[in-house]
């Protein structure tokens, strides 16, 4: 009964987020969704398994990178693209991971973020030669159309993003209900007791920040094919804080946190950005301002009175139906 | 049947560990027999959780050796020792206050009866373990079926206890070591979980590590005394009148035992 509220919750979330686009901007609903599987790989990393990363934009770069080396030099095919920038991001992940998680969540915060400065300096200045620099990497025209849904099209795009973001969203979904789920809060506050419960903290730790990396390197390749270039912006550090804001925005261990977080931040950035100069600073404030009324985030504190209201509205039911 | 003759599960040869300037445990030598309830007694700062400690892995000694089953397990990791069959709780209550009770003793139970390979815990829903009988029977022996989906943090100290009681029993280990488990409950709530744990006598090894002397009465089948470190006097529960034990657990000299229980109790876990 619960499962399949849940799963049925998905589904009408991600019907809502298709809705939208009919009277929504479609350069914007692309950015959300885009942003929303972002999000997802961070929100994990916070809310799970309690690691604060800053260097996201490093991973998102990753999978960028990967997937427009290989429409910019190799193949024209967007989708194998985005499976060589997910592979991109596997393989960096299983190598910088065993480093890193052996860290306290402080340090692990910081070092990523020294991640993101390394993976940035690295695509604007010492790799020119493949990665031309400031100018990014541009193949726009070099990606061909896939048989069913065409990815060239933006509005074909929004379709595979949102089916994309639904299979990754399921799949977070299944890991929290799972045993490994159950492990990551325990690793998260308890490593010593889940230790001498004869469980090993480092591959759970391990498994769950290649998880969630990889997730980070497909929003990166999506965000490479959806715009038809990249460039070291990606990894710009100063984006380092984005992802943890829209967790934390969204609500941190939320399904749906994400999502909410996403469409609330790239929306505020829209809106304000055209009415005000200094959006930015606005923003900055606007945010402060959320986190103090809600500290569980918009959809952490939503979420409760939802089900308050639906739940009263059951319980009133069989009242009504007995008169 | 004398204890010589009986099995030893446990052995400490010769262990310390120094902490700075304080010799925590002072060349200890142990032997914890198969099936046994033996208890470790003591003032606070007695040495206990740190010989405790070394017995299970959390501390690797200055000196010494630690055999299970006669195997050399000085260097092992804590869970590979939980592989062997060692299963510990800590002196402060030690649980997973994030997850509901019924979920800690799905983790206990799981990586008891089933391998702690990440494929096994991926593929494996809490949900599908939750209706476990052997898990349902627990919570319906240790009285936790009205907090069953609780979160932990949510319950009284009474009831934790329990819980990470249960979650120890749930593993089925060889070997049950308990620090000072009935720390900080209310008289009726140590007879919940000592009957519970009278359940286990004979088909476990128990060792419980506790400082008041009355929570224990008539439960423990041999006991040893510790002091600085060492342990100073071996066996029943006779052994507390043995004049060292009476000037360093009691604190007294020479008095009626009325007084020496009183004084005991009247020390509470750091
Ligand atoms: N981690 C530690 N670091 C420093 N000193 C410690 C540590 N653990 C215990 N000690 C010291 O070792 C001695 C024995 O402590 P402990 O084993 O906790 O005693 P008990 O459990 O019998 O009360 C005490 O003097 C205590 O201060
Ligand atoms: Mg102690």
């Amino acid at each position: 009964m619960n499962a399949l509220k849940w799963w049925w919750g998905i589904l009408l979330a991600f019907a809502l987020l298709g809705v939208s686009r009919t009277f929504l901007p479609l350069p914007f609903m692309n950015e959300v969704v885009i942003f929303s599987i972002y999000a997802m790989g961070c929100n994990f990393l916070i809310g799970r398994v309690g690691y604060i990363s800053f260097g996201q934009p490093a991973y998102l770069a990753f999978g960028a990178y990967a997937c427009a080396f290989y429409l910019f030099y190799f193949g024209t095919n967007p989708l194998v693209g985005i499976m060589v920038g997910v592979l991109g991001g596997l393989v960096v992940s299983l190598v910088i991971g065993p480093l890193f998680v052996r860290l306290r969540s402080d340090y692990f915060a910081m070092v990523n973020l020294a991640l993101a400065v390394i993976v940035f300096y690295l695509t604007q200045k010492v790799l020119v030669d493949i990665t031309k620099g400031d100018n990014g990497l541009w193949f726009m025209t070099r990606i061909t159309s896939t048989p069913g849904l065409d990815l060239t099209i933006p509005g074909q795009f929004f379709i595979f993003a949102l089916i994309v973001a639904l299979a990754v969203c399921a799949f977070y979904k299944y890991l929290d209900d799972s045993i490994y789920g159950a492990c990551c809060l325990a690793t998260k506050i308890n490593e010593n007791k889940l230790q001498f419960l004869g469980y090993d903290n480092f591959s759970i730790r391990l498994l769950a920040f290649v998880i969630a990396n990889t997730t980070t390197a497909l929003a990166g390749a999506m965000y490479a094919v959806y715009l038809g270039f990249v460039s070291p912006e990606m990894a710009s550090p100063s984006r380092a804080a984005d992802p943890v804001i829209v967790t934390l925005l969204g609500g941190v261990g939320t399904l749906f946190g994400p999502i909410v977080g996403a469409i609330a931040y790239t929306g505020m950035k829209d809106v304000i950005s055209k009415l005000i100069g200094n959006w930015e600073l606005f923003i900055g404030f606007l945010l402060v301002f959320i986190m103090l009324v809600a500290d569980q985030g918009i959809w952490g504190t939503l979420a409760p009175l939802l089900e308050k209201l639906l739940w009263r509205r059951k319980a009133t039911l069989p009242v009504a139906t007995k008169r | 049947m004398s204890p010589d003759k009986r099995t030893v599960v446990i052995k400490a040869e010769g262990v310390s560990k120094r902490f700075g300037t304080v010799q925590a445990v002072d060349q200890v030598d142990y032997q914890l027999y198969e099936n046994e309830v033996a208890g470790i007694l003591g003032s606070n700062g007695a040495g206990k959780t740190t010989f405790f400690n070394l017995l299970t892995g959390y501390y690797l000694p200055d000196e010494g050796r630690i055999l299970y089953q006669g195997q050399d397990v000085t260097r092992m990791t804590p869970q590979q020792r939980v592989s062997l069959g060692m299963m510990r709780s800590f002196q402060l209550t030690s649980t997973f206050d994030n997850l509901s009770v019924i979920d800690n003793l799905v983790l206990a139970f799981f990586r008891a009866h089933k391998s702690a390979s990440l494929w096994q815990l991926l593929i494996n829903t809490c949900r599908k373990h939750r209706k476990d009988e052997k898990i349902l029977a627990t919570l319906a022996s240790f009285d936790l079926e009205r907090v069953a989906d609780r979160l932990v943090k949510h319950l009284g100290l009474g009831e934790k206890r329990r819980m990470e009681i249960a979650m120890e029993i749930l593993a089925e280990p060889k070997v049950l070591l308990l620090d000072e488990p009935l720390a900080g409950l209310a008289e009726s709530e140590i007879k919940g979980v000592l009957d519970i744990l009278r359940q286990q006598v004979g088909k476990q090894t128990i060792l419980i590590v506790e400082h008041k002397i009355s929570h224990v009465q008539d439960f423990l089948q041999r006991l040893i005394v510790m002091h600085e470190g060492r342990i100073i006097a071996e066996g029943g529960y006779e052994c507390l009148q043995n004049p060292e034990v009476r000037k360093s657990y009691w604190q007294i000299d020479d008095s009626a035992s009325e007084s020496a229980s009183a004084s005991a109790d009247a020390g509470e876990v750091s």
